[in-house]
């Protein structure tokens, strides 16, 4: 027993070393059928602290990718800077390149505003603003003026809303405020937000950790409904949701992109010792 | 003649504190030995044995203390009336407050007299005085005494002294809260009751929708209140003016744009403006503001009072200036950072992150934060002495000279005419409206901010 926990520990002492080395190199295929957003080598510091390490992936069009790695090794960081929200953030510097369809997102000529309307963020806690549903809804394509006509509004809130099945729940209520919904409803309310500016790519940051078991199954639903006209990123701390909704996973660790591979492989047959740890309960 | 001894009174309180300490020592040390040092066997801890000895010793002999110390004089001076002899009251001209008046006077400040009699009556007031010392002296004494020995004979190992001593430290709390609020209603009724002597005088109808404001001792005097009140909205309204955009524009400078070090330097300055003493801003709205708006008027060809209403809001509004800043950046940096990235992920930006989400969020906040203010305005005094006019002139032209309420209820109690006339007293009714009128601002103010605080929590 002694002895076997003492040779577990130097393997894992080794597979940290192997991640920390200047050569590490991830493991599995980094690469997507139709490439949508490449990654290259990018790094993100958060002033000293370096929060991203040399990372490279691709994300392809109408797949689920998940991203999956204990507290703290900078998947929420990566997710961010997609979509550039990291620019909030004084302290923060990216570098390395982030293409969206051959463009560099953080080339000076693009603008932000653009981009995040491209690439939409679903957040952990749910966010709707203190406004009505209809309002909270139509809010991102009044300011792209994507809408002009009240019949043109009053659409695009039921298409988003049926979407992002809700519809049914909140049709007759519309005008009431989107802070009196339950959780798992909010939540949907901000999933109807991003996808009423029909951007091409979602981002989620957790979206099912502040909600309970019946609406995670509903939000699961919704991923796998939504997968056939947009491309999702999704960040999950439950590997059970990873290997539900995802098509491909990356397991992060330390700021490093350790393994990414096809959601059945990594978790049937896991090829880094670090991965295998995280996904079988040993550790995280 | 002997003096008064003031021996007693003046140690009587240190020697009370000296006890209560005793009290406490004795209590701990007689219940830590009742269990044999073995402290766990107490119900409560030993200090508050000894607390519950030193409050019950302390608390009852101080108010004994105190209600004798307020009350003495008046009995003594009671005693000493029935005492005097008939011949003093049939004095030629005798006022028994002018006699009392001079017996007080020889006793405490030695102001010498040739009248025999009131050198008789200041030796049987100083006997008084002393006797009652000592009557004090052994009362307070043997009270503490008495309640050291009653408490130290309920100590036992299971006497629950903490919860007794929780009690009594929860009444002494609910004593504090309640000379609050009996300070207030004491204020109010005393203004309730001047203001009614006041409407035995002058209809109240007269008052509130009179439009001539012309105090005086004579018949024609008018009490209208509706000049000063115009006075007051008009200056309240320039400063709020002056006072919102600009304290609101800086709290979402502050709150979304300046850097933690901008901030971290502006906003301590902008505070420094509320620590300014309004007479301050008083003499710099009389000396260089108002002659500043008059040359600019008159530069112009506009004919600009020299105690313009101009000048005095324009003051005001700048002393509000932080109450709306600090307390809007407050409600803004309420405003969770969620809403804003939710904003910015969905592609909006800064402006119009501040403009659609955090504004409507803040706003009731921000209402809160105004009404403060300008209850504040209503009631600012001393700006308004210095640098607005008396002259009660009905008009909404802010170049002119117009007076307020607050200025009025100054000029009324300054001056020396007879307290019981129309001309003083109106100061108490102009006094009740503005507390009125404060106070059903502040409490809108309250509501709002309570429905606000409802959305986050």
């Amino acid at each position: 027993m002694t002895s076997n926990t003492q040779q577990e520990n130097d393997h894992q002492s080794i597979a940290a070393r192997m991640i920390n080395n200047e050569n590490f190199k991830t493991i599995g295929d980094i690469s997507a059928k139709k490439p949508r957003m490449v990654c290259k080598n990018v790094n993100v510091h958060y002033g000293d602290f370096h929060a991203i390490k040399n990372l490279s992936i691709e994300i392809g069009k109408n797949e689920v990718v998940a991203f999956i790695g204990p507290s703290g090794c900078g998947k929420s960081t990566f997710l961010r800077t997609l979509n550039r929200m990291n620019d909030t953030i004084d302290i923060c510097k990216v570098s390395g390149s982030i293409e969206l369809d051959g463009v560099n997102i953080y080339d000076k000529s693009i603008d932000v505003v653009e981009l995040r309307a491209n690439v939409g963020m679903v957040f952990q806690k749910p966010n709707p603003f203190p406004k009505s549903i209809y309002e909270n809804v139509i809010y991102g394509a009044k300011i792209h003026g994507l809408v002009k006509s009240k019949a043109d509004m009053d659409e695009l809130v039921e298409k988003s809303l049926r979407k992002a099945s809700l519809w049914s729940e909140v049709k007759d209520q519309l005008h009431k405020p989107g802070t009196g919904l339950s959780g798992g409803q909010q939540q949907r309310l901000c999933i109807a937000r991003a996808i009423a500016i029909s951007p091409e790519i979602i981002l989620m940051d957790e979206p099912c950790s502040a909600l309970d078991p019946i609406s995670t199954a509903k939000i699961e639903e919704l991923i796998s409904e939504l997968q056939q006209n947009y491309t999702i990123v999704i960040v999950t701390h439950s590997m059970q949701q990873a290997a539900r909704v995802s098509n491909r996973t990356a397991y992060f660790h330390l700021g490093k992109l350790v393994e990414v591979g096809n959601t059945d492989d990594i978790f049937n047959i896991p090829k880094h010792k670090l991965t295998e740890d995280y996904i079988t309960g040993r550790f995280g | 003649m002997s003096a008064i001894q003031p021996f007693a009174n003046s140690y009587l309180f240190l020697l009370l504190i000296v006890i209560s300490a005793a009290g406490y020592f004795l209590s701990t040390r007689r219940a830590v030995r009742s269990v044999a040092g073995n402290t766990s066997q107490l119900h409560s801890l030993p200090k508050y044995f000894g607390s519950y000895t030193a409050i019950l010793i302390f608390c009852p002999a101080a108010l004994l203390f105190f209600v004798w110390s307020a009350s003495q004089n008046s009995i003594i001076l009671n005693l000493l009336v029935e005492q005097l002899p008939p011949s003093v009251f049939e004095q030629a001209n005798f006022n028994l407050n002018l006699f009392l008046n001079k017996v007080k006077n020889l006793t405490f400040n030695a102001v010498p007299t040739s009248d025999e009699a009131v050198i008789a009556a200041a030796q049987t007031y100083v006997n008084y005085h002393n006797t009652s010392g000592w009557l004090m002296f052994a009362a307070v004494l043997g009270l503490a005494l008495l309640c050291f020995v009653i408490a130290y004979n309920q100590l036992a190992p299971q006497f629950r002294a903490r919860n007794r001593v929780e009690f009594l430290i929860k009444c002494f709390l609910i004593i504090c809260s309640i000379i609050a609020i009996m300070t207030t209603l004491g204020i109010v009724t005393s203004v309730l009751f001047e203001s009614f002597n006041f409407f035995t005088l002058v209809p109240v109808t007269d008052f509130l929708f009179g439009t001539q404001w012309a105090p005086g001792p004579t018949e024609h005097a008018k009490y209208g209140a509706i000049p000063l009140f115009a006075g007051t909205m008009l200056i309240t309204l320039i400063a709020m003016l002056v006072a919102v955009p600009i304290g609101l524009l800086a709290a979402i400078y502050l709150a979304e744009y300046a850097s933690s070090r901008v901030r971290s330097i502006t906003k301590p300055l902008l505070e420094i403006l509320a620590g300014i003493p309004t007479v301050v801003y008083g003499f710099f709205a009389a000396i260089t503001v108002a002659p500043f708006i008059r040359e600019m008027g008159e530069s112009v060809g506009l004919d600009v009072a020299s105690e313009s209403a101009l000048a005095a809001g324009a003051v005001m509004g700048i002393m509000i200036i932080p109450f709306i800043s600090s307390l809007s950046d407050d409600v803004i940096n309420a405003v969770p950072q969620s809403l804003r990235d939710g904003s910015y992920g969905l592609g909006a930006t800064k402006s119009e992150t501040i403009k659609k989400v955090i504004l409507p969020a803040a706003l009731p906040g921000i209402v809160g934060a105004v009404l403060l203010a300008l209850s504040r305005a209503i009631g600012e005094t001393m700006i308004v002495v210095m640098a607005a006019g008396l002259a009660a002139n009905l008009t909404a032209n802010p170049l002119d000279n117009v007076t307020t309420v607050t200025v009025q209820i100054v000029t009324a109690l300054v001056g020396d005419q007879a307290f019981e006339s129309a001309q003083t007293l109106v100061a108490f009714a102009l006094g009740l409206v503005l507390f009125i009128v404060t106070l059903i601002l502040n409490v809108i103010a309250l509501i709002v901010v309570r429905k606000y605080r409802e959305q986050y929590d």
